[in-house]
């Protein structure tokens, strides 16, 4: 399958954009948005992102083929870990979920494609909504363009450089099924700190989301009209807890979570805290997740790494290897062999630590949940999602004691880089944040 | 004092005076797995660390295939033969405050070697503007007393007195927090000398100096056969910028052709340091090897592929002779290329949080 040029990232990589070709493409959108996308009902566009989503998990798809041949090459995932990812996300995009969604976000309120029936809420998304986003892993990339058309609003997706196949492709599925709607998208990537462009952009957006290190949101936001919107999303880590009544049954959702995409997401686990007590100890646990990550690798592989991420993984399992040497008691580790598939490193002190990712997951042994939250004080604040396993009776607890100590979302453990349509980003409505609203008081 | 390493010690400043006496691959192997078996027996932390990967003297036939230790656990070990009362100097790695520093523990007998060393391969990669009348020397870092562990401000102290240039030499400060300045005043009354200029200093004291410069509009045209050794990063320390840029900075605001910038590559775990010159590779002494390894296999990667750095370091007596880096080269045909840090992906998607490295950039303080 050979993709038309459609969009910027289309072009030739070594393509040099002006700000005149910025400044075009945006004032193409805005009129696209116009004609096709303004006026669209809700149920519509529902419509046609839930049919993209269902031919994307067909495995006859041509851009799932077209994702699944080059995504490994492009994207260093393994075919097999692409197609776990695609089919993950795709399976969330049904009418019911996007009906809950809404329901969630705007309640009751009228839909802005000239609803006929008396209502006191009216709301709006922006015309023009730019995000720059890193793009791969491309689910945030997915749910902005997802959200933005939900928003009606006419998009500009700036990619990280080179991180715009998946996106670019998840746009030519929806211009292929609605060209009128694809009309209203733009996917190009250059590297980031471009002003020329960029401010092109900035000025005309109503609204730009923003994904990323907090220096490069700081940056962005600098550049950001006063009144036009910014959503930023920041540093956030995540992490997983293991009761100890749940722990045999929790190993092979651990290495599920570990293992999809690659452990890049902000979703995706640092550190499992495994509870010490009756049963499984969390050293055994470890070993056990060991093995179930060399299960992964002979049925989902991870695929090929930077050798700047091969050689940090090398690096820091050396320093295990020096600490196993002279602490054995206190730190062991187990790795995949001649390569740098996995990593397990069980650690007695229960300090939270930031993994160097890539399948490198640390396991951490702590007397209740309580000593997990203090072991993560360094973090806190900045915790995306907490992964669960426990008995059903004591998940509301636990849930409670984490929403109490800040974190946005608690899910259970296999489940971390799955987040539901209705998943408030960070802790806020996704959708909502978009929309602005009219209140008519009569 | 354990007399096999003072031995050993002796017999390898002898070599080390004359840098043109090749040591050849056998003797090289030989020395190395003498030194090998002697840090075994009086070296408890690399002993450890030597049994638990079953690497023994007698097990170990190449210099390739003893252990090498990662850089980082110079923070976490005491990796020295010198008994407490034997340590009378302490380099530390660079770093935040808030990171723990690598701590390497010197002798007179090892600061001896490193100065032995250190001299010899400066003097021959380093030309000595001798026939252009005396050589100025600027120094952009602090005195020693300023930065009484910093191993690069030994060596820069050993070659200003090998130099017979003035403490003045020391244009750099260091605040309460041990961050390097510039004194810029001093900098810049240093540089207006008519003859020959060395400076040498950090890659980000460059930045510093180049970007007052920048700043006050000033452009030098130093002396010719002036010349300027950089090295290391910029660890946040100033803002960074790719070595041809800094480079072609410093021929633009110094008047220095690129010809005459010397790049030098350190660590405060070592005792030897490698030079590149323009379109060179680095180069370690004779007295000192480099190997790339593939970081997933851990094999010898082939030349052109990048892999993570080794050292074995036959002046480093009294420590530990073979160290893994955490730095990414690419094995040339006498040297190395570097090529970049090892470099923990950032966390995707909506979180970019860079987990802190293990060990210091390549060059310490």
């Amino acid at each position: 399958m050979t993709l038309p040029d459609y969009f910027l990232a289309d072009l030739p990589p070594q393509t040099n954009f002006s700000a005149e070709m910025i400044f075009e493409a945006c004032r193409a959108l805005k009129r696209n948005r116009d004609q096709y996308l303004a006026r669209r009902s809700t149920a519509a566009v529902i419509k046609t992102l839930s049919e993209v989503a269902a031919h994307w998990r067909r495995p006859d798809n041509a851009f799932r083929k077209l994702a699944l041949h080059e995504g490994p090459e492009k994207c260093g995932f393994s075919k097999p870990t692409l197609a776990k990812g695609l089919d993950d996300f795709f399976c969330q995009l049904t009418p019911e979920n996007f009906q809950s969604l809404l329901k969630q976000d705007i309640g009751d309120a009228a839909d802005p494609a000239a609803s006929t029936r008396p209502c006191r809420r009216f709301w709006r998304g922006p015309e023009f909504l730019v995000h720059i986003t890193t793009g791969n892993p491309p689910n945030p990339a997915w749910m902005s363009i997802i959200l933005g058309l939900l928003a009606r609003s006419a998009q500009f997706v700036k990619c990280a450089a080179g991180a715009s196949f998946l996106p670019r492709l998840f746009a030519h599925s929806i211009y292929d099924a609605d060209p009128k709607l694809g009309a209203c998208l733009e996917i190009a990537d250059w590297p980031g700190g471009n002003a020329p462009l960029e401010n092109v952009l900035f000025a005309e957006a109503d609204c730009v989301t923003a994904t990323g290190a907090d220096e490069t949101l700081a940056a962005i936001r600098n550049q950001i009209p006063i009144h036009t919107r910014f959503l930023g999303y920041g540093h956030r880590v995540s992490f997983a807890f293991v009761a100890r009544d749940a722990l045999s049954q929790a190993v092979s959702a651990a290495a599920d979570d570990v293992a999809a995409w690659n452990q890049l997401g902000c979703l995706s686990p640092h550190v499992i805290y495994v509870e010490e007590g009756a049963g499984l100890a969390p050293e055994k646990f470890a070993e056990h997740l060991a093995a179930q990550l060399e299960q992964r690798e002979a049925d989902r592989p991870r695929g090929r790494v930077s050798p700047a991420e091969s050689a940090a993984i090398a690096s820091r399992r050396a320093i295990y290897d020096v600490r196993a040497a002279h602490s054995p008691e206190t730190t062991r580790h187990w790795c995949s062999k001649n390569s740098t598939a996995w990593t397990v490193v069980f650690e007695a002190d229960p300090r939270f630590q930031l993994s160097c990712l890539n399948r490198f997951i640390y396991v951490k042994a702590v007397p209740n949940l309580n000593a997990a939250l203090q072991a993560a004080d360094g973090v806190r604040g900045r915790v995306s999602t907490v992964g669960l396993a426990a008995p059903e009776d004591k998940m509301p607890e636990l849930a409670a004691h984490l929403a109490r100590w800040g974190v946005t979302r608690v899910c259970p453990l296999g489940q971390m880089q799955n987040p539901p349509l209705t998943w408030r980003h960070d802790g806020q409505p996704a959708f909502g944040a978009l929309i602005s609203w009219t209140d008519f008081e009569s | 004092m354990n007399t096999g390493l003072l031995e050993f010690a002796g017999r390898l400043r002898g070599l080390i005076s004359n840098p043109r006496a090749a040591i050849g691959h056998q003797q090289f192997q030989d020395l190395a797995l003498a030194l090998f078996t002697l840090q075994f027996h009086h070296n408890p932390a690399y002993r450890g660390i030597c049994e638990q990967r079953c690497l023994v003297p007698g097990a170990v036939r190449r210099w390739t295939d003893v252990p090498f230790v990662p850089a980082a656990a110079f923070k976490e070990l005491r990796l020295t033969s010198l008994a407490p009362g034997e340590r009378t100097a302490v380099f530390h790695s660079s770093g935040t405050t808030a990171q723990t520093p690598s701590r390497h523990l010197h002798c007179p007998a090892s600061l001896a070697l490193y100065e032995s060393s250190l001299w010899t391969w400066f003097a021959h990669n380093v030309p000595i503007s001798a026939s252009a009348g005396p050589q100025s020397l600027v120094l952009l870092a602090p005195p020693p007393s300023q930065a009484p562990h910093s191993s690069l401000v030994h060596m820069f102290e050993t070659l200003r007195r090998n130099l017979a240039a003035p403490p003045s030499a020391f244009v750099g400060l260091a605040d309460s927090l041990g961050a390097w300045t510039l004194d810029f005043s001093a900098a810049l009354s240093a540089l207006q000398a008519s003859s020959p200029f060395l400076v040498l200093g950090t890659a980000f004291s460059f930045v510093h100096l180049l970007d007052f410069l920048a700043a006050k509009k000033l452009r030098l045209k130093l002396p010719a056969g002036s010349r300027v050794m950089e090295t290391g990063g910029y660890k946040n320390r100033s803002r960074s910028l790719p070595k041809a840029e800094l480079h072609a900075l410093i021929t633009e605001s110094l008047g220095i052709p690129p010809e005459n910038i010397i790049r030098e590559y350190g660590m405060c775990e070592a005792s030897s340091q490698a030079y590149a010159s323009f379109g060179t590779p680095f180069r370690f002494p004779p007295w000192a090897r480099v190997r790339v390894i593939s970081p997933e296999t851990g094999a010898g990667a082939n030349e052109g592929q990048p892999g993570l750095l080794q050292l074995f370091d036959l002046a480093n007596v009294f420590s530990v002779a073979a160290i893994q880096t955490e730095d990414l080269a690419v094995r040339r045909a006498n040297g190395f290329e570097w090529i970049g840090r090892a470099q923990a992906a950032p966390p995707r998607g909506c979180s970019l949080m860079s987990p802190s490295s293990h060990t210091p950039a390549p060059r310490p303080q």
